[in-house]
């Protein structure tokens, strides 16, 4: 534990100075609130409450949380072993699952204090200009963008592991994020429907993808008849039904967030420094 | 104290390392010698625990593949190319390395300053130069008072007086008990610090031994240069006859003669004292060579 411990530490210090932590938390904050401004009348920020900029956020959290986790778990051991320094770690009295779930953690709770201070300053900003009606559904919204980040640096953290440098980890990463992020959505319910019209089918392609998982359970939560967030999404909400869904979304993106990781410990078992 | 039977590391079809066993005691200092590609970094790295291998390694009884961690606590590293992350300054790179083995912070600082880099404590080290970064990780080698010290091709890039002062530390850590595995492909190194030579071939054990039996099996090579007067058929039978296992061609003006290391003075002394006058000569020593190898090279020259 102490050696996770030490590994995990340096990861946080190297995202804090690093300044992609503070990079990060400055560019969601500015997303919320050109968002919030964009959608508000008259131009005042958090005019029609944080539900409107809610569900706007959704969409551009679908697209780019998913970006900075599989980029940041992508680089993180591939980087190392370019740089060659995963070696020097290795020859220390240390593991490779050591040094990998030290990594992941610090990863993680980096990425987690990003998207709080980000959004909890817009939402403060936001607050301060207009009376807080549904503070839960923005709160439930930062919940949710965290636990799609988790998700998304364990399938990160993989790549990271099966690639042998960088850019080609990047480049898989960068090719992952297209299919999962804009391809999925269409090409996955085109599939489905071809395969069988059933709603089991689509439900397992919904969970085939922890995107469209953070995408349905955000539905549920907040606002079950909102159009904007995609057929598959609709079409699945109304199948399943709320609790049951929930749960299941939920424990589904429990497994994308151990799935992976798991396997990148196997596989770097198995593999030289 | 470290233990090595039936190593074997195989690449696809191309084994770099063959069956290669050895045992080495607290207080003694193996070298480990062979040219490039001999096998030399692959062993460390089976003996450190950083690839799969075939075969067995222990370290005071603890097997490195199976307890890597445990066994690694016992050992000190110091790579042919230490890599550390560059961000970090060389104190918070020798603290950060003494929380991973459960070292004090003070230990840490003394060892900064023992290596010399006392005053470089604030920099970063992205910031040193390549002997810096040597003396960095032989702080981080010995952080943890390790019973086993294992070195790869520590004197590559390193002058002469940082290569003396390496000899010297190996020595020390001998007398202080610790068993020492020093990989290098520069022979004359080997009768100043070891007691006990292993020299690797393509992968295989060419020689294991004591050090003061190694130089009959293996023979240093050098190229010689000259640069003559005119008289080279007759430099030629001159030069065979001086070194009879040689190989000499020419290379426009030049002679290049491959022999044994031992065996280049004998060619200039003998060539003057038939009165041909070496106008020029220079000289180029080979990495450590077993006899097989130097057979080989002979059977490349253009004229024998």
């Amino acid at each position: 534990m102490r050696e996770i411990a030490v590994i995990f530490r340096k990861e946080l210090r190297d995202a804090y100075r690093g300044r992609w932590l503070i990079a990060f938390a400055g560019t969601f904050a500015l997303v919320a609130l050109l968002l919030s401004l964009v959608q508000g009348s008259g131009g005042d920020i958090g005019q029609q409450g944080f539900s409107r900029t809610t569900a706007g956020l959704i969409n551009l959290c679908l697209l780019l949380v998913p970006l900075l986790a599989l980029v940041l778990g992508a680089s993180s051991i591939a980087g190392e072993r370019e740089r060659g320094t995963l070696a020097t770690l290795l020859a220390q009295p240390i593991s490779s699952s050591q040094v990998i779930i030290g990594k992941y953690l610090g990863l993680v709770a980096a990425v987690w204090a990003s998207i709080a201070l980000g959004f909890g300053t817009a939402g403060m900003v936001m607050a301060l200009v207009s009376p807080i009606t549904d503070v839960n559904h923005y709160l439930l919204f930062v919940a949710l963008s965290a636990v799609l980040a988790t998700a998304m640096l364990s399938i990160g953290m993989l790549i990271s592991v099966l690639s042998d440098g960088r850019l080609k980890a990047l480049s898989i990463a960068i090719v992952a994020w297209f299919v999962m992020v804009l391809l999925y959505d269409l090409g996955a319910v085109g599939l489905a429907l071809a395969v069988s019209s059933s709603g089991r089918t689509l439900l397992l392609v919904v969970l085939g993808n922890p995107i469209e998982c953070v995408r349905i359970l955000a539905i549920m939560s907040l606002e079950p008849d909102l159009e904007v967030l995609g057929p598959l999404g609709s079409y699945v909400a109304n199948e399943v039904g709320t609790a049951a869904g929930i749960a299941l979304l939920g424990s589904m993106l429990a497994v994308w967030a151990l799935a992976p990781l798991a396997a990148a410990l196997a596989v770097a078992r198995t593999r030289d420094a | 104290m470290l233990n090595a039977t039936g190593l074997t590391k195989r690449y696809g079809d191309v084994a770099a390392l063959d069956d290669v066993g050895f045992e080495l005691n607290a207080g003694e200092v193996l070298a480990v010698i062979g040219a490039n590609g001999a096998g030399k970094t692959t062993l460390i790295k089976c003996l450190m625990g950083l690839v799969k291998f075939q075969g067995n390694v222990t370290v005071d009884g603890i097997d490195v593949a199976r307890s890597g961690p445990a066994a690694r606590r016992k050992i000190g590293y110091l790579p042919q190319n230490p890599a550390f992350h560059t961000d970090l300054t060389v104190a918070e790179t020798a603290l950060f390395y003494a929380d991973l083995k459960r070292v004090s912070a003070a230990r840490a600082h003394q060892l900064v300053e023992t290596v010399g880099l006392g005053e470089h404590a604030a920099k970063k080290v992205g910031a040193l130069s390549g002997g810096m970064r040597q003396r960095l990780s032989l702080a981080v080698a010995l952080l943890a008072e390790p019973m086993l010290l294992v070195f790869d091709e520590p004197v590559a890039g390193l002058d002469m007086p940082a290569r003396l002062e390496l000899r010297r530390l190996v020595l020390e850590q001998r007398d202080s008990g610790r068993a020492v595995v020093l990989s290098t492909h520069w022979l004359e190194d080997v009768p100043y610090i070891a007691d006990r030579v292993l020299a690797l071939e393509r992968g295989k054990c060419a020689f294991l031994g004591p050090a003061s039996e190694s130089a009959a099996a293996i023979s240093p090579l050098s190229r010689l240069y000259l640069r003559l007067n005119g008289h080279t058929p007759d430099a030629i039978g001159i030069i065979q006859e001086a070194a009879p296992a040689g190989a000499v061609a020419r290379s426009g003006d030049w002679l290049v003669v491959r022999c044994k290391a031992l065996d280049k003075a004998m060619v200039v002394e003998r060539l003057l004292a038939s009165g041909i006058r070496v106008l020029d000569f220079r000289v180029e020593e080979a990495p450590a060579e077993t006899a097989s190898s130097f057979h080989d090279l002979t059977h490349e020259g253009d004229i024998r």
